[in-house]
């Protein structure tokens, strides 16, 4: 009891506070289609990497009280309080982070603590899955509404539809498809690729480049053989951490030596968070990626 | 009390035993005797219903023994087996009580604790009734389960003419001493009325305690009757394949062995 | 010698294990009442027992104040039902794993080493991945039993089909019977990680999840889902003791003693398939209770199942209750997966089992 009164103090003067300068959004129909009312978001419990980006990228990171671990972005957010996994959340621990609004990947579970959560006081909502670059705009715009800062997200989503116009221009002009395999860890001799239906597969089309592994459904692991077969002429590693090597692992795998036909295959390393959150950043990581795919186009993708 | 007809049992093509009859009647102790392998065992197993037989039949009291439930049967005669593991941490008393599991024993009999641990008295355990089976000797086990066995029975409260004590060598881990203890408390029983079959190695004791003695050899039953009947040089010789010669000791005239050599004298 | 001598007078003696196992039991629904209550109260949110009342009148009311919502939702809708959750849980794999043990005569039995978990956990896991296809009517032809049904006829079947193998002449044996389990398990296992290979990756990443066992998601669906099996397993246990105890000196002899074993072992396998099913099916797999919590009781209360058996249910609750307690307290706001909570506390315990007695409680 008496660890909360003072955190229930600071949370009525926030609100206070806070309450004078947002301007406030009533109702906000989120990814389920149901109907949420939220009007203070003086404490947010943001979950998702690319939930956490938008909040932040909107301008309201310091009222974010609480993020799960797949929130790495920016870096301040390394300092707040971890709800868990997303798809491991518990509803009393998300409850006690006394948040009046939280904002959810679609991938936030399990399902019967979004089902309790959904009946609490505290307001829900719910973002859509990463399925085009529209449902990024969507996000945004949904984030914005939640936080009663339709404006500036109205902004964020011009300056992101900008971005994907420019990223498709030099697409446009791309006439040989590079045949690219993206690799999220390689464990046991064997890289985990992504295939069809993955962020990944969505970033790579916007990068220009054709997944080598769109036989696959999901992340799976792949063997040698079926990495030559394969035939992806550009290895994109991604790392979670600046210190991992994955390249290096990626580089000693007896299917990756076999690869080129005596050309060497570029491995392109970017990082997990950056080229996968599918956030406010994901048209730049796209052409960032494009732009190590294609040296020879002119890149004109906004920064 | 127990009568086999006939009784043959086989497992696939392999005959275990064949046409054995046998009268087991109440105040009676029949030895079973014979050399490994004769089917010493498969006839107890048989009779205690725990195996159903192949042909013939085997009756309690007139009534086919395949149609009584485990608890009717357990009411009526106790098994003492050969083997008995128990890998749990049961004093003494507590297997010895472990006799009465049958729904209603204790009901029908309320000094069940004072019944186990006169049983075990008999049997020379009372100062052990409270040790953990498993830090016992091979003969102290084999004495608790003896006690289980005339538990079950004493709970039971069936006229002792109408019960059974089935017992497989129940002194092999005994020392002389035990052995005779053991054989003198199935005497006791015998002389309450209880029917007793004991299938027992040693040849001098089976002659000495024995009304009747049951000579098996490969699966068949080789001479029957009373212990001077049963036990003679060429029966005995032939039976266990070595040459024996059997004596008789004055006191009451049973006769006795001594091994003479193992050469083969009949198969 | 006459009949008379075999009959005695009728003078219970001394006091024995039984009626230390009595105030054992005791003592277990006490702590069980103690272990319920701390979880009522403790949680990450700070609410204690004080806001029940609110939380009551808050349900009764149907009041919309956000303090009282609040109340409700997390005492009333969260904890409580959680707390029953990992009670009924715990007693249930508690009690499996003790009727194993008696079953097989190995203190080192447990549901998880003869299959039926696995088996129980494929079942599961093949409705969850095909539940939005070909298995959609089935699943929602049972409702929230769909998952517990499946579970215990996973658990049903693997063990049937064990005792398939197993069986000769008419009785088990119990050697072939533990290592074609083993062997049961890994194909178990093999299946359901194919499952999980071929289902996509959100799928995946929650059976990896559900396999280290999680209260989390309590709900009082879930409670209810899990109350039949256990409740039965509960008002059954009388019928079993004898039987169990029978079994401990071999079915053999379990026979000579009036038990009609083959009947009595169907139904045990039946009912511990039923009751780790409907356990896996609420909260994954959660190891080491059904092995440690028996052994605790043997302990200090000796082997007989009379006490073992309510024995393990009451110990089996309260050890899950506070390990739930452990796991939501630790790293809150985040969760720690029960299942390794429960590996923490009880590997050390299965460990020190097998180093002390192992060798010579090998089956026999």
């Amino acid at each position: 009891m008496s660890r909360t009164i003072p955190g229930f103090v600071t949370l009525a003067i926030v609100a206070a506070v806070l309450g004078a300068t947002a301007s406030i959004a009533a109702e906000v129909v989120d990814a389920r289609g149901e109907v949420i009312k939220a009007d203070n978001p003086s404490r947010i419990l943001s979950i998702g990497g690319d939930t956490t980006e938008i909040v932040y990228a909107l301008g309201f990171g310091s009222n974010v009280v609480a993020v799960d671990t797949s929130s790495q972005f920016p870096p301040e957010v390394l300092a707040k309080k971890k709800v868990g996994y997303m798809r491991a959340l518990s509803t009393e621990g998300v409850l006690s982070t006394g948040a009046t609004l939280i904002l959810a990947n679609a991938h936030a579970g399990p399902p019967e603590v979004i089902r309790a959560l959904a009946t609490s006081s505290v307001p829900l909502v719910m973002l859509p899955e990463n399925a085009s670059p529209e449902s990024l705009i969507e996000k945004v715009k949904l984030v914005g509404r939640a936080l009663g800062a339709e404006a500036k997200a109205n902004d964020l989503a011009a300056q992101l539809n900008g971005q994907f116009g420019s990223l498709e221009t030099v697409r446009s002009k791309i006439e040989r498809p590079v045949r690219a395999l993206l690799v999220l860890s390689v464990d046991g001799g064997r890289a985990l690729a992504a295939g069809r239906g993955t962020t990944a597969d969505l970033m790579l089309e916007l990068a220009g480049a054709t997944n080598a592994a769109a036989d696959l459904n999901g992340y799976k692991p792949v063997s040698d053989e079926a990495l030559i077969e394969m035939a992806p002429q550009a290895i994109v590693a991604v790392r979670r951490a600046p210190e991992e090597e994955i390249a290096a692992d990626i580089a000693a795998l007896p299917g990756f030596k076999a690869l080129g036909a005596g050309r060497k295959v570029p491995i392109i390393t970017m990082d997990a968070a950056y080229l996968l959150g599918f956030g406010p950043r994901a048209p730049r990581a796209a052409g960032e990626l494009m732009a190590q795919l294609y040296p020879d186009l002119p890149n004109q993708v906004a920064r | 009390m127990i009568r086999a007809e006939a009784v043959t049992y086989a497992v696939g093509n392999r005959s275990l035993l064949s046409r054995v009859d046998l009268d087991l009647q109440a105040g009676r102790l029949i030895a079973v005797i014979g050399p490994n392998g004769a089917g010493k065992s498969t006839l107890l197993r048989l009779l205690t219903g725990e195996l159903k037989p192949t042909g013939g039949r085997i009756l309690i009291d007139g009534q086919d023994l395949a149609t009584l439930s485990a608890d009717q049967l357990a009411r009526r005669r106790a098994v003492v087996s050969q083997h008995t593991a128990l890998a749990f941490p049961f004093t003494a008393l507590e297997v010895v009580l472990l006799g009465i599991l049958v729904p209603g024993f204790e009901a029908d009999c309320s000094g069940t604790r004072r019944i186990a641990r006169d049983m075990l008295a008999r049997l020379g355990m009372e100062h052990l009734a409270d040790r953990t089976y498993t830090t016992l000797s091979g003969g102290e086990r084999q004495r608790v389960h003896m006690a289980r066995a005339l538990c079950q029975l004493a709970c039971g409260r069936v006229p002792a003419e109408k019960t059974a004590i089935l017992v497989d060598e129940p002194t092999s881990s005994l020392d002389i001493g035990h052995q005779l203890l053991v054989l003198d408390e199935l005497t006791r029983q015998k002389n309450a009325g209880r029917a007793v079959l004991a299938v027992l190695h040693d040849l001098n004791l089976a002659s000495t305690y024995a009304d009747e003695m049951l000579l098996l050899a490969d699966g068949a039953v080789l001479a029957r009757g009373s212990p001077a009947e049963v036990m003679t040089d060429e029966r005995l010789s032939m039976a266990f394949g070595c040459d024996v010669r059997t004596n008789c000791v004055p006191r009451n005239g049973a006769p006795y062995l001594l091994p003479q050599s193992c050469t083969a004298v009949a198969t | 010698m006459t009949i008379e001598s075999l009959d005695l007078p009728a003078v219970e003696d001394g006091i024995d294990r039984h009626g230390l196992g009595r105030r054992l039991i005791l003592a277990g629904l006490l702590a069980l009442g103690l272990a319920a209550v701390a979880s009522v109260s403790v949680g990450p949110t700070g609410l204690s027992l004080f806001s029940l009342p609110r939380a009551i009148s808050a349900a009764l009311s149907g009041s919309d104040a956000a303090a009282d919502v609040h109340a409700r939702l997390v005492l009333l809708e969260v904890r409580l039902p959680r707390t029953i959750l990992a009670a009924f849980v715990g007693a249930s794999l508690a009690v499996a794993g003790a009727m194993m043990q008696g079953l097989f005569r190995n203190p080192l039995a447990d549901p998880g080493l003869i299959g039926v978990s696995s088996g129980a956990a494929l079942a599961a896991v093949a409705t969850i991945a095909l539940g939005g296809g070909f298995a959609g009517p089935w699943v929602r032809a049972l409702g929230i039993w769909a998952l517990p049904v499946s579970a215990f006829l996973g658990g049903f079947l693997t063990t049937m089909v064990l005792m398939l193998i197993a069986r000769k002449h008419g009785t088990t044996a119990i050697a072939t019977l533990l290592l074609a389990g083993i062997a049961l398990a890994a194909i178990a296992g093999a299946l359901t990680g194919l499952i999980a290979y071929v289902t996509d990756d959100r799928e995946l990443r929650d059976l990896t999840l559900w396999s280290m066992g999680s209260l989390a998601g309590a709900s009082w669906q879930k409670v209810m889902a899990i109350a039949p099996f256990a409740l039965i397993l509960f008002v059954t246990i009388p019928r079993f003791v004898r039987a169990l105890n029978g079994m401990l000196l071999g079915e053999a002899e379990a026979f000579y003693l009036g038990i009609e074993v083959e009947r009595a072992k169907f139904w045990i396998v039946v009912l511990t398939a039923a009751a780790v099913g409907a356990a896996v099916a609420v909260a994954g797999t959660i190891g080491f209770v059904g092995i440690v919590v028996p052994h605790l009781v043997r302990l200090t209360a000796g082997p007989d199942h009379r006490i073992v058996l309510p024995g393990s249910a009451l110990l089996g609750a309260v050890l899950v209750v506070v390990a739930d307690i452990a796991a939501r307290m630790i790293v809150a706001p985040a969760e720690l997966p029960i299942g390794i909570v429960m590996a923490v506390i009880g590997a050390p315990v299965f460990l020190h089992l097998v180093i002390r007695r192992g060798g010579g409680l090998a089956a026999p």
